[in-house]
C-alpha cells in the first residue's frame, strides 16, 4: 500500500482553541481510515486544513508526496482531494445531474474562451461527465433521480448526492464528513458498499463519523482524537476497547 | 418621429445596460453600483477618441468597452480578494472618485461635458440609422448574456451562487469566474456608453451618477432578476410609460413631476403584483 496523504507536524489554532496539535497522520492507498473523537476535538478541521479550507500556522501536508499546504482550496480539488460536506451544501437550485456535471476534476466549461471557441472540446468533456454521473448514480440506485431536484429528494438521497457529487472527482484522496449522519435503512447500506467500493478501487478514504458501528463495518484503522491531538492510532476494536478513550468520548 | 427614434435608441441603449447589470448583479450575484462609471468610461473613450483621433467609430466604441473592462478587472481583482462584501464598497468609491476626477479633469470638458463629437451620420436618415445600430446591439447582448448563463458556463455560475464554499472545493475557480462575469458585464456597459456618445454627440457626468445605477437596478428588478429576459422588459416598460403621457398634451410644469410618479406607481405596482419581477416566475425572490 503506498502512502496517499502525509501530515506531518500540522498545527493551527483559533485564538485560545487549538484545533490542531502538532498532528502526523497517515493514509495510504485502498484504506478507509475512521475519525472519531468527541465534538469540537478538532476533526472537521482537519479535513478543512487538508481540503485547504483553512491555512496550517505550521506543519506540512503531502499528496502523494507532494507539498500541497501553500495550495488553494480549488487547485487541492483538481489534485485529486475530494471532500464531502456534514451539511452536505448541495446547489440547491440545480438537478441531481447538474450537480454532479459540475464536479468533475478539471470542468473545461468555467473558461469562457474554452466556451465560446472550443465547442467540440467542451462538448466531449460534457458528454464524459455525463457519462460518469449516470455510472455512479447506477451503483448508488439513484439513476431515476437523474432529473430531480435535488431539495426534492429525501435527506438520506440527498447524502448520497453529496457522496456522489465527491465521486466525480476521481482523484487519490476522499474525505467524508459524517456521512452518516441523519442516515438510515436503504441508504445506510449504500453508502457502506460504495465506500469500500472506492477504497477497493485504490483510493485512500478518510471518515469522521460518530456512528461507531458504521467505522467498525467499513474501517480498518481508526484514530481517536481530541481538542487537537492524535490521541490514538490503531484498529478499530483497540479503539473501542480502550476505557480511557471511551470515558473522553461517551463521559461514562 | 425623431422623438420616438430617440426613444428607441435610449431604450436600446439601456436595455444593454439593464441586460449586463443582471449578469453582474443577478446571475454572477456580484453587489456592484459602479455600472454608471462603466458606462462612463466607454462613453468618453469613444468620445475623446472620436474628437481627437480618425480612429474609425466602430473600433472607438470596441476600445471604450476594453477600457471599462480593464478598469473591472482592477476594481473587482483588488476587492474581491477581501471579500464579496468589499465589493459593494469599493464599487462606490470608484464610482464617486472616477466621477469626480471627470468633473475637474480639462480633456473631459469638465462639469460642463464633452461636446462636439462627431456624429458620422447627418441627414434624415441619422436617426433610423441609430436605432438600428443600438438595437441591434441591444439584441446581440441579450443574445450573447443568454448564452453565457446557459450551458456549461451558466452551470458553473448557478452553482458559485447556490454554494460557492462546496463549488471551489470542487476545483472551480470562483474567484476568477466573478471577475470575468463582472469584466464581461462592465464590458457591454461600456459599449452602451460608446453609443451613447456617438448618437446624443454630448455627454456630461451627471449622466453618469450614482443613482444612474438605482434606476438600472429598478429595471432589472421590476423585469426580473436572474432571467434573460426580465432586465428588457423592465428597460422597455420604464422608459416607454413615463414618456406615452407626453401625447396628452399637458404643461410640461405638469409633466415632469407626474412622469416622475408614474414612474415610482409602476414600481410599486408590479413589486406587489410580481415580486419576483414581471419574468420572475414565482415568489422565489433572490437578491
Amino acid at each position: 500500500m503506498t502512502t496517499v496523504l502525509r501530515i506531518a507536524k500540522l498545527n493551527k489554532r483559533f485564538g485560545g482553541i487549538v484545533v490542531a496539535d502538532n498532528i502526523d497522520l497517515t493514509i495510504a492507498s485502498g484504506e478507509v481510515l475512521g475519525l472519531i473523537g468527541p465534538n469540537g476535538a478538532g476533526k472537521t478541521s482537519l479535513f478543512n486544513l487538508i481540503s485547504g479550507v483553512l491555512r496550517p500556522d505550521s506543519g506540512g501536508i503531502y499528496l502523494n508526496g507532494v507539498s500541497i499546504v501553500g495550495r488553494p482550496l480549488f487547485h487541492r480539488a483538481r489534485l485529486g482531494v475530494a471532500r464531502t460536506w456534514q451539511h452536505m451544501l448541495l446547489f440547491r437550485s440545480m438537478s441531481v445531474m447538474e450537480n454532479l456535471m459540475i464536479a468533475p476534476r478539471i470542468y473545461v466549461g468555467e473558461s469562457i474562451l474554452r466556451v465560446a471557441f472550443a465547442r467540440g472540446a467542451v462538448r466531449a468533456a460534457e458528454a464524459e461527465a455525463h457519462e460518469r454521473a449516470e455510472s455512479i448514480l447506477l451503483r448508488m440506485g439513484l439513476a431515476d433521480t437523474l432529473h430531480l431536484m435535488v431539495t426534492d429528494l429525501p435527506f438520506g438521497q440527498q447524502k448520497l448526492i453529496g457522496l456522489a457529487r465527491a465521486l466525480m472527482n476521481d482523484g487519490p484522496l476522499l474525505l467524508l464528513d459524517e456521512p452518516m449522519a441523519g442516515v438510515e435503512g436503504a441508504a445506510y447500506e449504500t453508502m457502506q458498499r460504495v465506500v469500500r467500493q472506492e477504497a477497493e478501487a485504490g483510493r485512500a478514504v478518510c471518515v469522521v463519523e460518530h456512528n461507531v458501528s458504521f467505522i467498525r463495518d467499513l474501517c480498518s484503522r481508526a484514530v481517536f482524537m481530541a481538542n487537537g491531538k492524535i490521541l490514538q492510532d490503531g484498529s478499530v476494536e483497540e479503539l473501542i476497547a480502550s476505557a480511557a478513550l471511551t470515558e473522553l468520548y461517551f463521559g461514562v | 418621429m425623431d422623438y420616438l427614434l430617440t426613444l428607441g435608441v435610449l431604450i436600446s441603449i439601456f436595455v444593454i445596460l439593464s441586460t449586463s447589470y443582471n449578469l453582474v448583479i443577478g446571475y454572477g450575484g456580484l453587489s456592484t453600483v459602479a455600472h454608471p462609471i462603466f458606462f462612463a468610461i466607454g462613453a468618453y473613450t469613444a468620445g475623446l477618441l472620436s474628437i481627437h483621433t480618425t480612429i474609425p467609430p466602430p473600433v472607438n466604441v470596441l476600445i471604450g468597452a476594453a477600457a471599462a473592462m480593464v478598469a473591472s478587472v482592477l476594481l473587482a481583482a483588488s476587492s474581491l480578494r477581501v471579500s464579496g462584501d468589499y465589493l459593494l464598497i469599493a464599487s462606490l468609491g470608484f464610482q464617486l472618485g472616477l466621477l469626480q476626477l471627470i468633473k475637474n479633469l480639462d480633456f473631459t470638458g469638465g462639469p460642463g461635458g464633452l461636446g462636439a463629437i462627431p456624429g458620422t451620420f447627418t441627414g434624415p436618415l441619422r436617426a433610423p440609422i441609430y436605432l438600428a445600430i443600438a438595437g441591434g446591439l441591444a439584441i446581440l447582448t441579450v443574445l450573447a448574456i443568454r448564452s453565457i448563463v446557459q450551458g456549461p458556463y451558466g452551470r458553473a455560475i448557478t452553482a458559485m451562487r447556490d454554494e460557492e464554499l462546496a463549488f471551489t472545493a470542487l476545483g472551480r475557480n470562483a474567484m476568477s469566474l466573478k471577475i470575468v462575469i463582472f469584466a464581461i458585464g462592465c464590458g457591454f456597459a461600456g459599449i452602451a456608453g460608446g453609443v451613447y456618445a456617438y448618437y446624443f454627440q454630448y455627454i456630461s457626468p451627471d449622466q453618469f451618477e450614482v443613482l444612474q445605477s438605482a434606476a438600472i437596478l429598478t429595471m432589472v428588478v421590476l423585469g426580473g432578476m436572474g432571467t434573460v429576459y426580465g432586465p428588457v422588459v423592465g428597460a422597455v416598460l420604464l422608459l416607454a410609460i413615463p414618456q406615452a403621457i407626453t401625447f396628452l398634451n399637458l404643461p410640461s410644469s405638469v409633466m415632469a413631476p407626474m412622469q416622475g410618479i408614474l414612474f415610482t406607481l409602476l414600481v410599486l405596482l408590479f413589486l406587489f403584483l410580481r415580486p419576483a419581477g414581471i419574468l420572475g416566475g414565482s415568489a422565489k425572490v433572490r437578491l
